[in-house]
């Protein structure tokens, strides 16, 4: 039987580059094929190539061994392709009806009247075959970002698709969704359709794929079965090397109190409490890891500490001081970093190029200032110095920030806020959007600073990121830390209950830790099998049962 | 399921809230309550409010003075919800005005052309030369990318510049003389109920009405789905011509002449359609409420100069832009689309 997607020799030029190297893609009817690479490897070249919004330059696209070439993504949708983009492409104050059938809508009257019945009848039917619960009069506006995930599907059934290709699906799910989503997966594939996914997480692609493609550097590392290959090969087949983090870091020794936080109270936008009464420390060369699901006041709490929030009440010290009613400027000027939750909101400038958006928060500062005018030499070599170190691509100190990919501009923004030298950094999500490589070394950049005395409040909703890297956890829900625990021994298990919001009584810690202790070492590729959130400690972990 | 035609989900699926509803009501309320006042109190201010409020003749004029208004809200409904911000109504009103008076005048009143009676040819000049200035205009902003409101803003000095200066040329003066017969207030206040009406369905029965809500709302969501956003908007934009041609003809010619001194006779109907428009929430049955609160308004301080009662004039031609600032500060229920103003360029 002829595979259901066949890429046969795809090589994709652009001036000066080849984004995809004669590249082989084989996909069977019925199954899940994920597409693995780091950012820039070709994936989302490839998959627009399958989808007619690009001509290949040499290749040729099989759909059930039929040759085809499409001009427009029009075409690839009559021959029964869908794309899901990463970001949904669908009309806020519209219903989910409305949504699924835009540009397709059955008419009657003689085309006078949409048939409104007919269309919400057939996005009913559609759910209900897939086992999708979507209220077909539901605004977009209003429902969660999983169901607006559903909606998009809905849109390209609709049309007829028997392969969907999703890029980077799990981006904006939480993980009760991601489960959701894989249930879809299957309910889809038991129907016979066939679902092509763009990521650049190893757990995701090992859980959800049953084939997986690696792409590096536009070119096809191989084909594997999910049930056939470890993290760690995985890993290796994407960067080209053996990627190792240890996050086991050497003890160090606490230094002074950088931040103190007594019964802080912050609300938010709508003057709900999001913030409760948190009180904690830190001190120098710690970093405290603050997991939690998103929207629990993580991001009131991180404002409140960084200036960009006023307190309702309690008190922020940082290094003997308080900083309740202190400005913005006030705290940059008194070394505290921040890596902001929304890069393109917060942390650039988006039509400003890098040597703009590199001395942003120091543009008063020597030596960018002086005397009442900017030096655009020390600018630019600041920004290009950051760019060289954390290697930011493309390395141009003139590009505009908006014309670089997300991992690209959460780099620069790590490099800057690093490089200034800080005695706190607060980083939010310093990770997201970006490729494995590339988080290996901010990993270690982080644990560097720790090693410089510096302190470190580190919010991420990549749990083995946080698990990882901190010398104390603490779990917020609702507000309020549900508890404060050792990385080192806490289970995920244990974790997952605090962030629902439970807490644990003492017995059950003491004694998920000695079953940890018990069982570490001898099972550590076992724990590489459990992690379901991307990262690459899980793959450490297999490294230390083989060494084991 | 639910007959689109029945006036409760007339009402219901018009607009998103009750705020349309409210708005009705209120204007009942209050028109009850004058005529309530004019009954008990004859002799007082309300007595002869009321008796102006309900006499024929306002009527009449707030028919009349609130055609250009109605249509050119429509319009203007129509190219703001496919994202383009038309502010050049007020343009539009004064080339529709003034091209169909010089019609009429260049076939004369009373001949005919193939059949048809001259001032129908004049109403189908004004629409032409209306919808000729709007696709310009659709031109320079949709496929050069021009900024809207600056583009619309030249629509409106252009058309106020040339329409006085073609009548000097053509008629030796900014006002053209009088045609002699006007078209009489019915046919004003029918071709706006059947405009509303029309642009209503337009709006929320047919997918038309859903991809112009898309365009401006979320072109790319429209776009992916295959539906060309250049040509929903160049759609929305023409519709907003062809309404205000309407208006402006419909205006000129209920009074059989066009006055093109100072403001024109338009005298910035077109940006109080525009206000119009927003009170009533993009819902053109709220146009029409807002339009022909507006006219009335305006209409009754005229009746209220003629009785002796020194009502400024100035001051409640001020009453439309009060309303709609207190409407978008206070009430701020008006949802202009998200990507209203925004250029949109397909990734090819």
């Amino acid at each position: 039987m002829n595979p259901a997607v066949h890429l046969d020799g795809i090589t994709k030029r652009f001036p000066g580059v080849v984004a995809n190297d004669d590249v082989d893609l084989a996909v069977e009817r019925g199954s899940v094929h994920a597409l693995l690479g780091e950012n820039g490897a070709g994936k989302t070249t490839l998959m627009n190539v399958l989808y007619g919004l690009y001509q290949p330059t040499e290749g040729t696209v099989r759909l059930d061994g039929e040759p085809r070439s499409f001009d427009s993504p029009r075409d690839a949708i009559d021959a029964g392709v869908g794309m899901i983009h990463q970001h949904f492409m669908l009309v806020d104050p519209m219903t989910v009806w409305e949504n699924v059938v835009l540009g397709n809508e059955p008419k009657s009257w003689g085309g006078l009247r949409v048939d409104r019945e007919a269309a919400r009848e057939a996005v009913v039917e559609l759910s209900e075959r897939y086992g999708f619960d979507v209220d077909p009069d539901a605004k977009i506006a209003d429902i969660s970002v999983g169901e607006q995930q559903r909606v998009e599907i809905l849109k390209a059934l609709y049309r007829g698709a028997d392969v969907l290709i999703m890029d980077e699906p799990t981006a904006v799910l939480t993980p009760q969704e991601v489960e959701e989503l894989y249930g879809v997966f299957d309910e889809l594939t038991e129907q016979g359709k066939t679902i092509i996914f763009i990521s650049h997480k190893l757990g995701e692609a090992l859980s959800a794929a049953d084939d997986i493609t690696v792409l590096r550097d536009g070119v096809n590392v191989g084909t594997v079965a999910a049930a056939d290959v470890t993290r760690e090969e995985l890993a290796e087949m994407m960067v080209g090397r053996e990627v190792l983090m240890d996050p086991a870091t050497s003890p160090q020794e606490a230094g002074e109190r950088v931040l103190e936080v007594t019964d802080l109270s912050v609300e938010d936008d709508r003057g709900v409490e999001a913030v409760s009464d948190l009180s904690f420390e830190l001190r120098g060369g710690e970093i405290l890891g603050i997991a939690g699901v998103d929207g629990n006041g993580q991001s009131q709490l991180v404002e409140a500490v960084t200036g960009l929030r006023e307190t309702a009440s309690g008190e922020i010290r940082y290094r003997g001081e308080s900083m309740v009613g202190k400005t913005r400027r006030d705290r940059i000027d008194r070394g505290m970093a921040f890596i902001p939750e929304d890069r393109q909101e917060r942390g650039l400038v988006m039509s400003y190029d890098l040597t703009e958006n590199g001395i942003l928060g120091s543009q008063h500062d020597e030596p960018f200032a002086r005397g009442g005018r900017l030096d655009w030499g020390a600018a630019r070599d600041h920004a290009e110095s950051v760019i060289e170190q954390y290697d930011v691509r493309p390395p141009d100190a003139e590009a505009e920030a908006e014309s670089l990919s997300g991992g690209n501009q959460q780099k620069f923004i790590v490099g800057r806020e690093f490089e200034r030298d800080p005695e706190l950094v607060v980083a939010t999500h310093p990770t997201r959007g970006v490729d494995i490589g590339s988080t290996e070394f901010l990993h270690d950049r982080l644990l560097e600073l720790r090693a410089e005395g510096k302190a470190v409040l580190l919010v991420s909703s990549k749990l083995d990121e946080v698990q990882g890297l901190s010398d104390r956890l603490a779990v917020i829900h609702e507000g309020e830390f549900t508890g404060v625990v050792d990385p080192a021994t806490v289970t995920e298990e244990e974790i997952g209950l605090l962030m629902a919001g439970e807490s644990l009584d003492d017995d059950s810690v003491e004694g998920a830790a000695l079953h940890d202790a018990a069982v570490d070492g001898a099972d550590g590729a076992e724990g590489a099998d459990d992690a379901s959130n991307d990262g690459i400690d899980g793959a450490t972990g297999g490294e230390e049962g083989v060494d084991a | 399921m639910r007959n689109p035609l029945s006036p409760s989900s007339l009402l219901a699926g018009a607009s998103e809230s009750s705020y349309v509803r409210s708005l009705v009501v209120g204007t009942v309320g209050v028109l009850a309550l004058l005529g309530v006042l004019g009954v008990a109190f004859p002799e007082s201010v309300a007595g002869d409010l009321s008796r102006i409020v309900f006499s024929t003749s306002t009527g009449a004029s707030t028919a009349r003075l609130a055609a250009p208004i109605v249509l050119a809200g429509l319009g203007g409904i129509f190219a703001e919800k496919s994202g383009v911000i038309n502010i050049g109504l007020e343009g539009l009103l004064i080339i529709s005005a003034f091209v169909s008076v010089y019609a009429a005048s260049v076939v004369g009143v009373g001949n005919a052309v193939l059949g048809v009676p001259a001032l129908v040819v004049a109403f189908l000049a004004g629409i032409a030369a209306s919808t000729f200035l709007a696709a310009v205009f659709a031109v320079v902003c949709i496929e050069f990318k021009a900024d809207q409101i600056i583009a619309g803003l030249a629509v409106w000095l252009i058309a106020l510049g040339l329409a006085p200066f073609m009548s000097t040329v053509f008629f030796g003066g900014v006002n053209t003389p009088n045609l002699g017969v006007s078209v009489g207030w019915q046919y004003s206040a029918t071709l706006v109920v059947l405009a509303t009406v029309g642009s209503w369905w337009l709006l929320n029965q047919t997918a038309f009405g859903k991809h112009l809500r898309a365009a401006g709302e979320n072109p790319k969501a429209l776009d992916t789905v295959g539906v060309s956003v250049s040509k929903v908007r160049y759609a929305g934009v023409l519709l907003s011509g062809v309404l205000s041609g309407v208006g402006g003809s419909a205006l000129a010619l209920s009074i059989g002449q066009f006055v093109g001194s100072g403001e024109t006779m338009v005298q910035g109907k077109g940006f109080i359609a525009i206000v119009a428009y927003l009170f009533g929430n993009y819902n053109p049955i709220g146009t029409l409420g807002a339009g022909a609160l507006f006219a009335g308004l305006d209409a009754m301080q005229i009746r209220l100069q003629q009785l002796g009662y020194a009502v400024p004039d100035t001051l409640v031609q001020t009453i439309p832009y009060v309303v709609v600032i207190v409407v978008l500060a206070l009430v701020g229920r008006t949802q202009i689309p998200e990507a209203a103003g925004e250029h949109y360029e397909t990734e090819e």
